[in-house]
């Protein structure tokens, strides 16, 4: 469960990065190619909200299922 | 199975459609950059023009060119030299006078080619003369004619100088308002529910559809914050949608901090169900009436025409109201997976 | 009894409360004057701003008036409450907290006016749409107060959470009224201040309307 957590943080951490160097290195990089990157960004954001979103969904159905075991 | 989740399959086959319609379909061809941006009457002069999504070279050889000033007079291109897709050259030798009482005047520009269409670049281009004979100007701008123009590639999104391909967010920021509005309404409609039967249900639905609406609406906030950022120069740029939105979010996240200041489960359901209703009243002025009534970086707000016009043509219809339906159909999806978490807690906390 | 002999009986027993805890209404007076004279001393000294000004009355107003209503349902503990369940409508109750807090809050914006304008300097210009930027505005936080006392008494933390469940409801009425205040300063020329008047009437009469219907709900126990 925890590394699940850390690796997704480290996954996170490593695209913003990633983002932030492409950034540095050619000026502007949510501006090139006629700003298609800020409907990439938009697109990234919303999709990992709503997994995010899952995922906190998803341990509390965990902790559900332990519960409905320990009472069988 | 399939039956009950019809409407599951129906939102994903919308959200590829939004996806791949929204991404694939071009912007409509459309002029980035024009050097010069000044002209002197009565000389000789070279424009560079860059332009997107353009194929000058394919059409090569019928391709023209217009500066237009009001009252349709024209003055065509004398010599087009194509660089290439991107780039060409155009000639114009300008009359000595203009057709206009004042020194100064402002022109478009419109370029017409079989493969690209017509391309307009409003009022771009200034023009300036040494004395006034407007007689003569009229005379000399009135030789050329601006005719047949093409139409153009028909599937294109319209092209905006400041959003340039970002456009498209109009698929994926836009309507996940809507989700958000719409999950609100129905929550309210429990909540209403709840205060008549009493019905726990109700209320676990309630709480299911403001997770999800909370969670539409953050990403919208955010969303936007990025597309503002790129369009408008900033990420905050206390436009009174934002500030609204955000003064939204905050109303429902006291929705949440209510909910957890009660032990008691039925003191909860009731006095949360009270404040929801409270709430969505509150959010009807400060979401449609208030962003009308001001200025706004919106459109359709302070005179601005709402999703009309020139913002969004018949192209941008046809994928932006499925994607409506289609963002709004997975926010409900979501809330339902939200909402059956929610009453499995409640059964086991029963039991 | 009729609904409006328990509004009147129910207004002179808030009123007869009130004078009774002299020291209520007395501490509310001091914090609206220390806190005038405290914005004066950190804000007006050779400062001359009609929106300084107007932005930080409302922001008085608002804090003493959240002050002035925290109280309302909190002297109504468990036992009078049953003892007015068993003998009133609940709408008389709720309607006569409402008068009353508009009262208050309209007499409280007008000492805080006074106490600006002795200790600060007035700014205001046209006054009959300051007086009615006032009321209008005393008129919504009373209610919207009222009605989040009333829902936030019913939990422990009281203050807190009438804090946190109000201040988001009232940024639009606030901003309005300081759109319009500001317009009573004669700094602006609006031609739209029929609008703000509007768009005020129109939330006060939807949250009054919202509060006469859902209160019922929240007041059986």
């Amino acid at each position: 469960m925890i590394w699940n957590r850390l690796s997704l943080v480290c996954i996170l951490t490593l695209l913003f990065q990633q983002m932030a160097f492409a950034q540095q290195a050619s000026g502007d990089f949510l501006r090139s190619i006629g700003h298609i990157y800020v409907v990439v960004a938009v697109i990234l954001i919303i999709f990992f909200g709503i997994v995010l979103f899952l995922i906190y969904l998803d341990r509390k159905l965990t902790k559900l299922e332990n519960q409905i075991k320990e009472n069988e | 199975m399939i039956r009950q989740s019809w409407w599951k399959i129906l939102a994903v086959v919308i959200l590829v459609y939004t996806i791949l319609a929204g991404m694939l379909i071009p912007l409509k061809p459309g002029i980035a950059e024009v050097t010069p941006r000044a002209l002197q009457a009565g000389t000789e002069v070279e424009l560079t023009v860059t332009g997107y999504n353009s194929y000058y070279a394919k059409a090569k050889n019928d391709l023209r060119a217009w500066l237009k000033l009001k009252g349709d007079l024209v003055l065509k291109a004398a010599r087009i030299e194509v660089l290439n897709d991107r780039t060409m050259k155009l000639h114009f030798i300008l009359p000595q006078y203009l057709p206009s009482d004042s020194k100064d005047d402002a022109c478009s520009l419109i370029l017409d080619s079989p493969i690209d269409g017509a391309i307009v670049l409003p009022e771009g281009i200034a023009l300036t003369q040494d004395s006034v004979n407007l007689l003569e100007g009229k005379k000399l701008w009135s030789v050329d004619k601006m005719d047949q123009l093409n139409a153009g590639p028909k599937l294109t999104f319209p092209y905006r100088s400041v959003l340039y391909e970002s456009i498209r967010n109009q698929y994926f920021h836009v309507p996940l308002w809507f989700a958000m509005i719409f999950l609100f309404m129905f929550s309210v409609n429990f909540s209403v529910r709840y205060l008549r039967k009493y019905d726990p249900d109700a209320d676990q639905r309630t709480l299911a559809l403001n997770r999800a609406g909370f969670v539409f609406g953050l990403l919208g906030t955010v969303t936007g914050a990025i597309w503002a950022k790129y369009t408008w120069g900033a990420f905050w740029s206390w436009d009174v949608k934002q500030n609204m939105t955000a003064v939204a979010l905050l109303i429902y996240s006291a929705y949440f901090i209510l909910r957890g200041a009660f032990q008691d489960e039925e003191k909860k359901a009731r006095l949360s169900a009270v404040y929801n209703i409270f709430a969505f009243a509150a959010l009807i002025p400060l979401l449609f009436v208030i962003p009308r009534m001001t200025d706004s970086l919106h459109p359709g707000n302070g005179g601005n025409p709402a999703f009309g016009g020139e913002d969004l043509d018949n192209t941008m219809r046809m994928v932006f109201y499925p994607a409506g339906i289609g963002w709004t159909l997975l926010g409900f999806w979501v809330a339902s997976v939200a909402y059956r978490v929610e009453k499995l807690q409640q059964r086991l906390l029963d039991a | 009894m009729n609904f409006f002999a328990q509004i009147g009986i129910l207004l002179r027993k808030e009123l007869v409360l009130e004078l009774r805890m002299g020291y209520a209404i007395s501490g509310i007076l001091l914090y609206v004057l220390s806190t005038v004279f405290i914005v004066y001393a950190a804000f007006f000294q050779g400062v001359n701003s009609p929106m300084l000004w107007v932005t930080l009355f409302w922001i008085i107003m608002l804090f003493a008036s959240v002050n002035a209503i925290v109280k309302s349902f909190v002297q109504e503990n468990g036992a009078r409450q049953l003892y007015y369940y068993g003998l009133l409508d609940p709408l008389a109750v709720i309607v006569s907290k409402m008068i009353y807090n508009i009262s208050l809050l309209f007499f409280l914006s007008l000492l805080t006016w006074a106490a600006m304008a002795f200790i600060v300097g007035n700014k205001v210009e046209e006054f009959s749409a300051f007086l009615l930027a006032l009321f209008l505005g005393s008129a919504g936080f009373s209610i919207l107060f009222t009605f989040v006392a009333a829902i936030s008494s019913k939990a422990d933390n009281n203050s807190t959470l009438l804090a946190i469940l109000s201040f988001p409801l009232v940024i639009p009425i606030l901003m309005t009224l300081i759109k319009l205040s500001v317009v009573a300063t004669g700094m602006l020329e609006d031609t739209g201040i029929g609008k703000d008047i509007g768009i005020l009437v129109a939330i006060d009469l939807v949250l009054a309307g919202l509060t006469l219907v859902l209160y019922p709900f929240l007041w059986r126990d």
